[in-house]
């Protein structure tokens, strides 16, 4: 059963609200416009949101993200949709678009929901927690995270066994079975496609052990361990809970690797495993941490300095490709390396492996598109027309692209070019009035 | 820890809302410590700072008054050093007719990324108010 | 005097409260005076939190509001516009700084960090209970944007000006436009070359009636602030009438006898005193150097448009906004740094890329034949000791993407690379992958034994102990060695002094907030783009520009923009008119009136910028500057001790 609803036009269609999609519909929002920003989670904030602090300058990336988040969602300008899909996009002609919106139950009235968790509470079944990298557990009604927006109570339909108890106890009687699947049509003069990037999936490369081994965790699974709203209070290692003491980072999993499909370089992860590497030699004075890399690229404003001053505390840097990683009885990890400096393989000893998974394309966007081609370019990332002089136009008039969608970036260069989508967009938009 | 409080004198610090308050919070941002009884005040300019204040913070008990002045980068002018520098010889006056030492005001230009600067100077502030406020 | 405070002091996660006890803070500070509310809250940011403040505001009819939380660079105007939405005035709120001055400064000391919080929470509260509701002054912005730079960031930032319908003045120091693409060749990832860009961007400005450009032009002087810039540009002659016939002018070229260094080319070529950067430069007419033109006359008498009788011109400008995009320099290396100026085949990655580009057929210096080139890369980046600690960003794609358009152009070239460990991040790894499957040689140096290079029986040899090779010493005679130099900031500063625009630790000009506020400035009104603000590649650029130009136009497009009205006030019965302040102003802002029999001093508020510079010079202690009365600051002094 899906109802139709046809609804009124606006200017903008943002799809993707994380980082470079917020960044943009504020830009435009902030101009006059009337902005629709299409997420397909159940609240706002992208990646960025769930990550501990942020590269060069250790702000807490919650500091950064809640209050732009903020301004998302009471703009007056900006109409937000969460739990949304858009389905299709034909333009019509120029600069007229229509797009078709899908929109998933959550079997929740936000308005009415005051995030007071008594449904969680009282669910029970318990799943893995998604927005935790599945370190935890979660309930099927549940609020994804502490600083979500929308602060709004879900319901997981597929793992939920409709016992009602949420219902029960919900205060403001705010859970409703009955929602359903809704389907929305808009009218719009530009688009911008902000749809991000997917983390690479260690699971396609066993030798590494991951999901063979607990110890061995991704990057955003740590991401989450240091993160404000962590789940343990602590980092642990998932095996036996015991705090770490021996730590070794595997850079480049998942990219610079054509026998993986990913030849290119995921440009954040040097950065983002040598910050890590920072807060837990903070957090735990007494851990080695080392980190097996091929180079380091510590290329923007202030990274150098930022991995001079990791190794200055202490941080290992050992030149070296990970042959294989194996577990022992006690749950301790042997990799295999080769040592580029000393040129002979060796083995070495950690209780505790992350592996820095890359950038890979999201390619949600790229079928929905009929009336024209939305062209990518070799990796499968959104083609960039022009992209010496106009990075952010695509091979379709007036759609336009922000952020990762693009390539692989690290945060300050996707709000810039959140900055450049925006400023095409508001152009197109008003040399089409 | 308390005997550590002990042992740092406490500094009211002028600083400036565009060039040496952020050199300060990236102080903080950098983890450089000095010590906690070291406090500030925002104004948006070094050259606005009334002598009264400078004296007002003696007669209430602190030890030592920094400026952390905009030097030449102030957005208000050029002429903003020399005035800063106006008002503590004036205060300085005002400090000895009150048999204050002349020395527990200091001024320093503190551009907006002199973070190591800045815990450089208000440690060796820190440690000469303590040398004389012993002896 | 405010007897309704609510105050709100922030875990920020885990930033503050893992050493400031903000519990004890809120206990110490809640039975304060005039302190109705004082809460606790996990991210006072967070949009949960905003929502309970307009609640609290509103419910408790508070009448001032505190957060102890991080800097106000960061969340100031975040809270203002809290207080905003609950109908209270925003100007009632003052915000304390416990994370960059507190927790994060003393993260050494636990005990000491909550004590300070504590006070600084209570000089906080003491100021907010003088605080009064103002209103912000209100100022007309004038549209337009002078954007100081014509290099590619400032001519895409007139682009996409001029297509909001704001008019734009595009200031160029140099005589021709296009900046330092101009003189790149084919470049990454497009294969277009500098002058195809340069040219593209250049048709596309000058069809734009509201886009003005100046060649030859510098700002040499700036008064008024932002909505209403009012700047005085100088232009300098080209004593080259508009209209001119090409055939005479190139005759008038070749006549001329001054022969100098040509920088378009850095100083691989000559040039004459009468010169054209390239053939289709922009503007598309020469330009007499005058400071070194003898004056023989010889061109004046081939070409009837020579015209020695120019003058300098001084314009006047307004606008609302103005956009940086002054660029960089290459870095220079020092003489003996790596040869440079000693050994004589040794060049930097610039003449490099200018050399193939005037090459044909056969890759020439000094008349002989290139075949070995070494490449050094890290050339003043990357400094152990010295002033360049950083990553200069594009130099590893820009040498390989230059080692292999000399593979292509030339027949017979090897390419040894001498690196400090290759970035050619993102999608430009296949460019690196590329060169290696064609054979280049990749080395990586330790940071601590760089590469030597050395003159011996009259072959230039690099010598490197590798890494990539288990530190085996390695050797390699070069026909040329090129540096892979970085890019510096402008050595000339004089523009952004103007402005006084503030410099980050590398010395490239500072924005606010790398993530929050990336191409604003703490210079309201002004905004940096592209390589002034750090080294960027041509799409960053374009990028940065791009957000700068949206930036920009946001000041502008509501026509009214709201500055802050934090002005100095006399008190009437203690002024008696002496001028002291009125000579302290450093704008013009105290004049004098007569009140009944009294001569006073008058505050203009449009004109006052809120310094304080005349309230210590004031003998009788009669001005005081809103919201930093003597009544607060001596109130937050004893609120600290």
């Amino acid at each position: 059963m899906i109802s139709k609803q046809k609804i009124t036009s606006f200017d903008a269609l943002i799809i993707g609200g994380g980082i470079a999609g917020g960044e943009a519909a504020l830009n435009i929002a902030n101009t006059g416009y009337k902005v629709l920003l299409i997420e397909k989670d159940l609240s706002i904030g992208g990646k960025m949101i769930l990550l501990s602090k942020v590269f060069p300058t250790l702000d807490c990336a919650a500091c950064i993200t809640t209050p732009k988040v903020s301004e998302i969602s009471r703009h007056p300008n900006i109409t937000l949709f969460t739990s949304c899909e858009v389905s299709k996009i034909n333009k019509i002609d120029e600069n007229n678009f229509e797009a078709t919106i899908i929109k998933k139950p959550r079997y929740v009235v936000i308005e009415d929901c005051t995030a007071c968790q008594l449904c969680e509470q009282a669910c029970p079944v318990s799943v893995p927690d998604e927005y935790q990298f599945n370190l935890v557990g979660r309930k099927a009604a549940f609020i994804p995270f502490s600083i979500a927006s929308p602060k709004a109570a879900a319901i997981d339909i597929e793992n939920c066994i409709l016992c009602g108890a949420c219902e029960k106890v919900c205060p403001t009687n705010c859970i409703d079975f009955t929602q359903d699947t809704e389907e929305y049509q808009v009218h719009i003069n530009t688009v911008i496609l902000a749809t991000g990037f997917k983390l690479f999936d260690p699971l396609l490369m066993p030798r590494y052990g991951y999901g063979l081994y607990k110890n061995v965790i991704t990057s955003m699974q740590m991401e989450r361990e240091l993160a404000p709203t962590r789940p343990f209070n602590t980092i642990l290692r998932p095996s036996d809970g015991k705090v770490p003491d021996k730590i070794a980072y595997v850079l480049c999993t998942g990219s610079r690797d054509a026998s993986i499909g990913n030849p290119i370089c995921s440009q954040i992860c040097c950065m983002y495993s040598i910050k890590q590497s920072q807060l837990l030699m903070g957090a735990l004075p007494m851990a080695d941490v080392t980190i097996y890399y091929i180079n380091i690229r510590s290329f923007g404003k202030g990274f150098e300095e930022f991995y001079q001053q990791a190794k200055g505390m202490g941080v290992n840097f050992v030149k070296g490709k990970i042959g294989k990683i194996s577990e022992k009885e006690n749950g301790n990890l042997i990799l295999r390396y080769e040592d580029i400096n000393e040129n002979r393989v060796k083995e070495a000893e950690h209780d505790m492996v992350v592996l820095s998974v890359g950038v890979l394309p999201n390619q949600d966007a790229t079928k929905l598109f009929k009336t024209d081609e939305l062209k990518l370019d070799p990796y499968k990332f959104i083609h960039q027309v022009d992209s010496l002089l106009s990075p952010a136009k695509t091979s379709i008039d007036g759609v336009f692209v922000a952020g990762t969608a693009s390539g692989p970036m690290d945060i300050p260069d996707s709000i810039l070019f959140a900055g450049s989508a925006s400023s095409e967009a508001i152009s197109y938009l008003i040399q089409h009035k | 820890m308390a005997e550590k409080n002990m042992k740092s004198a406490k500094i009211l610090v002028f600083s400036t809302e565009k060039i040496s308050d952020p050199a300060i919070d990236m102080a903080g941002l950098l983890k450089l410590h000095y010590p906690p009884t070291v406090y500030t005040i925002t104004v948006p300019c070094s050259s606005g700072i009334k002598s009264r204040w400078i004296m007002h913070a003696y007669e209430k008990g602190f030890d030592g008054v920094f400026i952390a002045a905009d030097g030449s980068d102030c957005i208000f002018g050029e002429s903003c050093t020399e005035k800063t520098g106006h008002i503590v010889s004036r205060t300085h006056e005002l400090m000895k007719q009150n048999k204050i030492e002349p020395a527990r005001l200091k001024m320093a230009a503190i551009c907006s990324v002199c973070s190591e600067s800045f815990v450089k100077q208000i440690k060796s502030f820190n440690e000469y108010l303590l040398k004389n406020s012993n002896s | 005097m405010k007897k309704k405070i609510g105050v709100y002091i922030c875990h920020c996660g885990g930033n503050i409260s893992d050493y400031v006890d903000v519990e004890k803070v809120r206990q110490a500070i809640e039975n304060e005076e005039g302190v109705s509310l004082a809460k606790t809250t996990i991210f006072a940011c967070s949009d949960s939190n905003q929502k309970d403040m307009v609640a609290d505001i509103n419910t408790n009819q508070l009448d001032g509001v505190v957060v102890a939380s991080c800097s106000p660079k960061l969340h100031l105007i975040t809270f203002r516009n809290v207080c905003e939405r609950a109908n209270l005035n925003k100007y009632n709120y003052v915000h304390a700084n416990i994370r960059e001055q507190v927790s994060w400064a003393h993260s050494d000391d636990k005990l000491g960090a909550t004590e300070k919080a504590i006070h600084i929470v209570k000089a906080a509260i003491a100021k907010v209970r003088y605080a009064e509701s103002l209103e912000p002054n209100k100022i007309v912005a004038q549209k337009a944007v002078a954007i100081i730079g014509g290099g590619v960031a400032g001519m895409k930032a007139a682009i996409a000006l001029s297509d909001k319908d704001c008019p734009v003045y595009l200031i160029e120091r140099e005589f021709f436009i296009g900046g330092r693409v101009a003189q790149w060749d084919t470049m990454f990832t497009t294969n277009e070359t500098g002058k195809e860009v340069v040219t593209k961007l250049y048709n596309n400005l000058i069809l734009r009636p509201n886009v003005t450009i100046f060649t030859g032009a510098e700002v040499i002087k700036n008064v008024g602030s932002i909505g209403d810039f009012k700047l005085k540009v100088k232009i300098a002659p080209r004593y080259i009438k508009d209209k001119c016939k090409e055939g005479n002018l190139q005759k008038a070229i070749d006549a001329c006898p001054v022969v100098l260094p040509d920088e378009f080319n850095f100083n691989i070529t000559t040039r004459k005193a009468i010169y054209h950067n390239f053939p289709s430069e922009y503007p598309q007419s020469p330009v007499i150097d005058i400071k070194n033109c003898t004056r023989c006359g010889k061109c004046e008498q081939i070409c009837e448009n020579i015209d020695f009788s120019q003058k300098e011109e001084i314009l006047d400008i307004n606008v609302g906004s103005v956009l940086m995009a002054t660029g960089f320099d290459p870095y220079t290396p020092k003489d003996g740094e790596f040869g440079y100026n000693e050994v004589d085949n040794v060049v930097t990655l610039p003449q490099f890329k200018r050399m193939i580009e005037l090459s044909d057929k056969k890759l020439l210096f000094k008349e002989k034949e290139v075949k070995n080139i070494a490449y050094i890369y890290c050339v003043g980046s990357r400094q152990a000791e010295g002033e360049n600690t950083y990553c200069s960003r594009y130099c590893c794609t820009s040498a390989i993407h230059s080692s292999l358009l000399v593979k292509k152009k030339f027949a017979n070239i090897y390419n040894y690379h001498f690196t400090r460990g290759i970035r050619t991040y993102g999608k430009q790894e296949v460019l690196y992958a590329e060169s290696s499957q064609q054979g280049d040689i990749y080395m990586q140096s330790y940071e601590d034994a760089l590469p030597i290079v050395s003159r011996i029986n009259d072959k230039t040899i690099v010598k490197i102990n590798d890494i990539l090779t288990g530190g085996k010493e390695i050797t390699v005679e070069a026909d040329l060695i090129v540096l892979v130099t970085g890019m510096v900031p402008r050595a000339d500063n004089s523009v952004g002094a103007l402005f006084k625009l503030p410099k980050g630790r590398d010395n490239f000009f500072n924005e606010i907030h790398m993530k929050l506020r990336p191409v604003e400035t703490f210079i309201d009104g002004v905004t940096i783009s592209g390589a002034c603000q750090g080294p960027k590649n041509i799409m960053e650029s374009a990028n940065s520009a791009l957000s700068a130009a949206t930036k920009s136009y946001s000041y502008i497009s509501k026509g009214i923009l709201e500055t802050e009205p934090i002005v100095a006030v006399v008190d009437k019965n203690a002024c008696s008119w002496c001028n002291s302040c009125s000579e302290a102003c450093p704008f013009d802002a105290i004049s004098k009136i007569e009140i009944g029999e009294k001569t006073i001093a008058s505050i203009n508020n449009a004109v006052c910028k809120g310094c304080g510079m005349c309230l210590p010079v004031c003998p009788t202690d009669a001005i005081d500057l809103i919201a930093y009365s003597s009544k607060e600051i001596e109130s937050m002094i004893d609120s600290l001790i």
